[in-house]
């Protein structure tokens, strides 16, 4: 089975990182996912292709944390979270997080919890490359 | 030896992603930096994120051993 937290270059499946949250419980009963994904259009201009880069193994260790965080404080039965890096197009795939819980509040509140914890905490930086040339993406807040 | 690690934005302004500072002993992170700054003052105009072997730092008066892995970072923008 694939880990519960990962960095990869190639794109996830939702339904296999779903499959392998609920097989480790029978006690699950919500589990809440976000999908991130890239836009072709940001800040008044078009974008051709994003670009990720990652400090790889802080940025995996930050995301274990995070997870175990997120499990420890919204009591959690599993958590995955996939991210993407390298070179991704309008409409790809960028960052899967799936949260299960005994119940949905959790589930749903855990998994916006994780994604802007992820923003602020997992140190990788995005690029948009446009037909005006490329851009480091400032953060919003 | 500091091992000094840059990435995205600051790597560009940089013009590398890694390069190699002295240590000395009872050398602080505030050292490193305010040496960096001399050097790259326009990379660290967006350094807003500091980390010491993979952990998050905060603490500029953190002594730094040798062999340190040091990285000074602009804010994410992952997700």
């Amino acid at each position: 089975m694939k880990e519960a937290v990962r960095i990869q270059q190639e794109d996830f499946s939702q339904d296999e990182e779903v499959a392998a949250l609920k097989g480790s419980s029978k006690r699950m009963g919500g589990i809440g996912t976000f999908l991130g994904c890239a836009r072709d259009f940001s800040e008044g201009r078009e974008v051709e292709q994003i670009s990720f880069e990652a400090y790889g193994s802080m940025a995996l260790s930050e995301m274990r944390k995070l997870r175990a965080d997120a499990i420890e404080k919204f009591a959690l039965l599993d958590a995955r979270i996939v991210h993407r890096i390298g070179t991704v197009q309008g409409g790809d795939n960028i960052v899967f997080i799936a949260a299960g819980a005994e119940h949905r509040v959790a589930a749903l509140e855990a998994c916006r919890w994780i994604i802007d914890e992820l923003k602020q905490r997992v140190p990788i930086w995005k690029k948009e490359v446009t037909p005006q040339g490329d851009a480091w993406v400032v953060p919003h807040p | 030896m500091i091992n000094v690690l840059f990435f995205g934005p600051v790597a560009d302004r940089i013009g590398g992603n890694r390069l190699q500072a002295e240590f000395r002993a009872g050398m602080r992170l505030q050292d490193l930096r305010d040496e960096l700054v001399r050097q790259y003052p326009q990379a660290f105009e967006i350094v807003s994120m500091m980390a010491v072997n993979g952990e998050h730092v905060r603490n500029l008066s953190l002594p730094l051993a040798d062999d340190s892995e040091v990285a000074f970072m602009a804010k994410f923008s992952g997700g």
